[in-house]
């Protein structure tokens, strides 16, 4: 077989980074929860309930993983993203639009807005040495957001997690069984939590969460 | 009816609301507040189920989670049977519907008593074990006329529409039980700021205190228990769950609690409310304050509707205003249950005589029965009851100190209710649960919990503690040591002023002697839900049956759905003695989950119906589904299996497929594949260790086929991976693989290699993949994209980066059918964009969808393994023919290499992977068939491999199927015959794996 390169690619390329966003006018992009026309649920929807959902759609999702030890990785994420790495475990920071939860020792998800991805990622590749992996998942995975009173009670037919106010502030982020899938939980506020869900999984949480919801009420959020 | 048996005031009922329910088919009236059991008694219902081997009338014993006999159906459709239901803690709505469960016609009137009385004495203990097993082939037929004759209860036959669900708690301390000590213990905690659970079965808090007229701190019980109750009610970290049965105590301080959110007010729940919960209770720690069940005394005909134990006849007195008959005898062996006496004197009814088992009584309440003018009979006890369907008198004779025989004549009286009481049995059975053994306790004549290893404290009534006062002290002091223990200043709590007895000794007795031996006296029943006699345990321990346990399941004794709660006590008493032993050198038999019968929907939860298993759906799903697809299931995804159109049979829907893709073009959404993005410098060396081939060489641009084995060197999974860049791979892996293989690499970088620089990230999601396949693909997909698609620039096993339908997108020439076949991959997002776009410019070439068992029989035409189906984890690859995807000479091991050389796997008659063709190539082998080498061969015949995958192929226009046969791969152009259970064997010729294109030409155009 040929080991010859293909033309367009450079003997040099340790690591093939791709703008994966289209900017072509007449493609559509659809999120994992498209089918579901949140948004015309919103509208018909009653506005009382106790929990509230809503998907924070199409949005940049870029994992990290680099070691703690490298300087150099903690300090250009902390320079390109313009926040440090959280590197006290189940904690999640924010600066602006950008996101950062931590996700195990070794592992960070940022979630920013879709067209700042391929910038970041450049931005991290040349700005840190050494062993790292950036990856775009934009495409992977989706973040619901529950709110409301009842939201907590939601979450506790759903995940085992203790998400007692006492031992889930604002802002810890753990991940976890989440019905018969698995979340990133994170509380975002007061009453309020963002759940990363893989895309295939999509659609059985939004099954899972309306159906866990119905006692409450449930409120489409656009 | 009138509620004969109903006092004009007092209790906790509400005579405001009446109520109105159906048992066995007649209509009663009864009140809010009441459980079936006190509406049953209150209308003088006597008899509430047949008994399950003699077909004896029973009556309603207790008043709670032990009652044996009033087991009811309840359901007013048949979508809202509920079997097992104990009307002792079935509150009462109106409309309920119920129903005696085994009696047969009915329980007035039983066709089974007739047997019973006859047959009775013809069934001792083994009955089954001796009897219905043999022949063992007529059990069948045995066990419909068991099953007529006993049941208790029966499955609804239609779907359950209610919605159950699980809940998850978490709390510092979780109090079972909401009695005295429990109240106690949760208020102390609650007050030291812990988290607190605090749960109980019945509706309402308060334990035995909502049937006790005891006065504790100058209130009523029940104003105390209301003035605690609000109180915990007014710290939010404390939860509490009245109608919540603690099931069962897992490992670690699990708990899991029924609540009974509906089943109390309705036959069916309220719209989008749940009809019970489970709550899953993570705590750390517990306290048992479960309290006691008063325990029955063994005498003659004791199961005699009218029987009931003397607390349970309290019970139904002070919290129900229900008198169970008219004139009472009461035997005891204890001052405890003189409160009984009074309690029925002051409903106004007569208390023909209390006999107490001692030679002397002379507590406080044996002093106030007696200045009540009630007959108290000392050193005697009831050995026998008369009447048939309700206790018509009772005989009364004089017995020895220790209770061993009767040795003074006999008199009788005459009554309609007998209240006995042989003392108290802690309920320990949530201790049980977690493997601790109970212990006996000489002083109060019972088992108290056992060590344990969970972080457990008891208190109350669990730990033989029963003076209203002591309770209430070790109630606090559980909860001040769980404070302490979770690092809590204990606070405080003010003991009440309770009134203080003085009692006198009990004495230790179960089995109450007759003037006959036990084997010919009147039966004298320990468990009644099996029908167990005092005669035959003493029959079992004779019959070398001496341990408990197997008394136990010799007699069926505690078999029931009671779990034996009144009567395994009493049974191991029995046993004890029979065999000249203690108590404690007995034992005791142990406590499963659950306490209480629980619905199978409480256990399901909302994991049922379309929330059963995850469906994975791949972004073009709502296509697949608009188009008619029909799915398989592969691991949780739903791929599309084939697309017939209107009037297809499904072989004609395939045959259209293959032909599609092999006459001009097909398109497969292979989104499913697992991905896997490997980043780092050493990503090379590692996938060098993990598959059996060579990577080392693999440039950038290129795609690579490649196999992985376990240690023992046999294949699990296989795929392509591509070189993305010098330190950049991506990885496919088999759709029901791609968890395991992402997991096997981080294993195997994190404990054997991770000096490796390399990390692994699951992209299997994020990517919509979508494999065109077919001589006109090339010319599809260049109306779509900027990339140069000719054969001189992108070969095959080449990928390249470009637009596709507007979208940037990887493209890798890779081919799983052998045809041309470029497999379009882009950011999940606008998967249904581009695969619409395909279809939009894909119709002048006949674009054809394509789902998993056309992709199957392609690539079997060439010869393709599918990991899985043609390998089964006893396949290396050399057996696979794959030789030429082993590379031995790699500097560093691999994977499976070692494996693969072990002496059995280098035999050469192993089982190997090659063509088959049938003789009559219109024959399809059915998959699974065995090879022989001589048909006629006597069975069992000497098997030579199986067909591993096994297609019609409308390209070839014959049948083609892989199999495995011994040395197969040295014996192409042999016959070897594959006979069937129908009898036909079916011929095949041994050949070539590749039946289409041997030379590879199709996918390199």
């Amino acid at each position: 077989m040929s080991e010859t390169l293909a033309p367009e690619k450079e003997a040099t390329v340790t690591v093939a980074v791709m703008n994966q966003l289209s900017t072509a006018k007449d493609v559509r992009a659809e999120s994992p929860l498209h089918h579901a026309e949140l948004d015309k649920l919103a509208s018909r929807n009653p506005r009382a309930g106790g929990v509230s959902l809503r998907e924070l759609k199409l949005l940049g999702h870029l994992t990290l993983r680099g070691s703690q030890q490298n300087q150099s990785f903690m300090n250009g994420c902390a320079e390109v993203l313009g926040v440090a790495l959280p590197t006290l475990p189940l904690t999640s920071v924010e600066k602006g639009s950008v996101s950062i939860r931590w996700v195990s020792p070794d592992e960070w998800l940022v979630v920013l807005p879709a067209d700042q991805a391929f910038e970041v990622e450049r931005g991290l590749r040349a700005a840190i040495e050494g062993h790292y992996q950036v990856v775009n998942v934009s495409g992977g995975q989706t973040i619901l957001e529950l709110s409301g009173p009842n939201a907590r009670d939601v979450l506790k037919k759903s995940t085992v997690l203790d998400v007692h106010p006492s031992q889930f502030p604002v802002g810890k982020v753990a991940g976890s069984v989440f019905a018969k899938s698995t979340a990133l939980v994170r509380r975002s506020g007061e009453d309020t939590w963002e759940l990363v869900v893989r895309r295939s999984f999509a659609d059985y949480i939004w099954l899972w969460l309306q159906d866990a919801s119905r006692e409450y009420g449930l409120v489409i959020k656009h | 009816m009138s509620q004969k048996n109903r006092l004009q005031s007092g209790g906790r009922i509400d005579r405001s609301k009446a109520l109105t329910f159906t048992y066995n088919g007649r209509q009663y009236k009864g009140y809010q507040g009441d459980t079936i059991a006190s509406a049953l008694l209150a209308n003088g219902v006597d008899i509430v189920a047949r008994s399950f081997k003699y077909s004896r009338p029973r009556g309603i014993v207790a008043a709670g989670a032990e009652e044996p006999n009033a087991v009811l159906q309840v359901g007013a459709t048949e979508a809202t049977q509920v079997p097992n239901v104990r009307a002792t803690q079935q509150e009462l709505y109106d409309g309920l519907v119920c129903g005696a469960t085994n009696g047969w016609p009915s329980v007035e009137s039983d066709m089974m008593g007739l047997m019973g009385k006859v047959g009775g004495n013809m069934m001792p203990p083994g009955f089954y074990y001796k009897t219905f097993m043999y022949p063992q082939s007529m059990w069948k037929t045995y066990e419909k006329f068991i099953r007529m004759a006993a049941g208790l209860g029966r499955a609804p036959k239609e779907v359950d529409q209610d919605e159950y669900d699980a809940v998850n708690q978490h709390c510092d301390l979780m109090v079972v039980g909401a009695g005295p000590a429990g109240l106690m213990a949760a208020l102390t905690a609650a007050r030291s700021g812990a988290r607190v659970i605090i749960a109980d079965e019945q509706s309402e808090f308060g334990g035995h205190l909502l049937s006790s007229r005891e006065r504790i701190g100058g209130k009523s019980a029940a104003d105390w228990v209301a003035d605690i109750v609000e109180e915990l009610a007014s710290y939010p970290d404390v939860l509490m769950l009245p109608r919540s049965t603690v099931n069962g105590y897992h490992d670690h301080n699990f708990l899991t609690i029924n609540e009974n959110r509906s089943d109390y007010k309705g036959d069916k729940a309220p719209a989008d409310q749940v009809r019970q919960r489970m709550h899953r209770v993570r705590a750390h720690w517990v306290v048992l304050a479960t309290g006691a069940h008063e325990r029955p005394l063994v005498y003659g005909y004791n199961d005699v509707p009218g029987c009931m134990i003397a607390s349970a006849v309290s019970t139904y007195i002070n919290r129900y205003g229900v008198v169970p008959g008219n004139k009472l005898v009461l035997m005891t062996t204890n001052d405890s249950a003189y409160q009984t006496a009074l309690d029925w004197a002051d409903a106004g009814r007569e208390v023909v005589a209390v006999v107490d088992t001692r030679a002397k009584a002379e507590g406080d309440l044996v002093e106030a029965v007696r200045k009540r003018g009630i007959k108290v009979i000392t050193g005697s006890a009831v050995i026998e009851v008369s009447g048939k369907k309700r206790v018509s008198g009772v005989t009364v004779a004089a017995i020895d100190a220790k209770g061993d025989k009767v040795v003074g004549g006999a008199q009788h009286m005459s009554c309609d209710t007998v209240a006995s009481s042989g003392g108290w049995s802690p309920v320990v059975h949530l201790s049980c649960h977690t493997g601790s053994r109970p212990v006996w306790r000489e002083d109060i004549f019972g088992f108290v919990p056992g060590p344990t290893v969970q972080k457990q404290l008891i208190a109350g009534g669990i730990n033989g503690t029963y003076a209203l006062e002591k309770v209430l002290a070790e109630g606090v002091e559980a909860g001040r040591e769980a404070a302490t223990r979770l690092g809590l200043t204990a606070a405080d709590v003010q003991l009440p002023n309770v009134r203080s007895l003085s009692e006198g000794k009990a004495m230790e007795l179960y089995h109450i002697p007759h003037t006959k031996p036990t084997s010919r006296a009147p039966k004298q029943f320990v468990d009644y839900q099996n029908d167990v006699t005092a005669a035959a345990i003493e029959l079992a321990t004779r019959e070398g049956f001496e341990a408990i346990e197997h008394v136990k399941r010799y007699t069926a004794m505690g078999f029931g759905t009671d779990q034996g709660k009144l009567g395994n006590i009493n049974g191991m008493a029995i046993t004890a003695k029979s065999v000249g032993q203690t108590i404690p050198e007995t034992g005791t038999t142990v406590f499963r989950p659950n306490y209480t019968p629980i619905a199978f929907g409480a256990i399901a939860g909302r994991n049922c119906k379309e929330l059963f298993e995850p469906k994975r759906f791949s972004a073009m799903h709502k296509w697949h589904e608009e188009n008619g697809a029909l799915y398989e299931d592969v691991g949780q995804w739903k791929r599309p299996w084939y697309f017939p159109k209107a009037g297809e049979t499904m072989q004609q829907s395939l045959d259209r497929e293959c032909k599609a893709v092999r006459e001009s073009v097909g398109i497969l959404d292979a989104s499913t594949l697992g991905k896997i993005d490997i980043q780092g410098k050493d990503a090379r060396e590692f996938l060098a260790r993990v598959y059996t081939n060579a990577w080392a060489k693999l440039g950038v641009g290129k795609c690579r086929y490649g196999l992985m084995c376990k240690e023992d060197g046999m294949v699990f999974d296989d795929g392509v991976t591509s070189c993305l860049g010098e330190n950049h791979f991506l990885m496919t892996t088999t759709t029901g693989g791609a968890a395991g293989v992402l997991e096997w690499l981080e294993l195997y970088h994190q404990t054997e290699w991770p000096e490796l620089e390399v990390y692994f990230t699951s992209v299997t999601d994020h990517w919509a993949t979508m494999t065109i396949s077919g001589p006109n693909s090339r010319k599809l997909l260049a109306e779509l994209t900027d990339i140069d698609l000719s054969n001189d620039t992108f070969k095959f096993m080449d990928w390249r980066e470009g637009s596709v339908a507007g979208v940037p997108a990887r493209v890798f020439r890779i081919s799983f059918t052998g045809e041309l076949s470029f497999e379009v991959n882009v950011q999940a997002n606008y998967g249904l964009h581009v695969w619409e776009k395909l279809f939009e410019h894909g119709a002048k070439y006949n674009l054809t969808p394509y789902g998993t068992e056309t992709m199957h029989i392609l690539r079997a035409e060439k010869g393709f393994i599918i990991a899985g189906q043609d390998t089964d984890g006893s396949v290396t690859p050399h057996d696979l023919g794959m030789s030429w995807c082993v590379a031995d000479s790699k500097p560093f091991s691999y994977i499976g290499k070692r494996g693969m050389m072990r002496s059995d796997c280098v035999r050469k008659d192993r089982k190997q992977m090659v063509g088959l063709k049938t003789k009559d190539p219109k024959v399809v082998l059915p998959e699974g068939a065995q090879a022989v080498a001589d048909p006629k061969q006597p069975i069992p015949m000497d098997l030579l491999g199986h067909v591993s995958s096994s297609y019609w192929s409308a390209n070839l226009n014959r049948s083609i199927a892989l199999g495995f046969v011994k040395g197969g791969l040295e014996r192409m152009g042999e016959t070897v015959y594959y006979p069937l259970a129908d009898g036909r064997v079916i011929e095949a010729e041994i050949c070539s794996p590749i039946f289409l294109d041997p030379k590879g030409e199709r996918q390199n155009v």
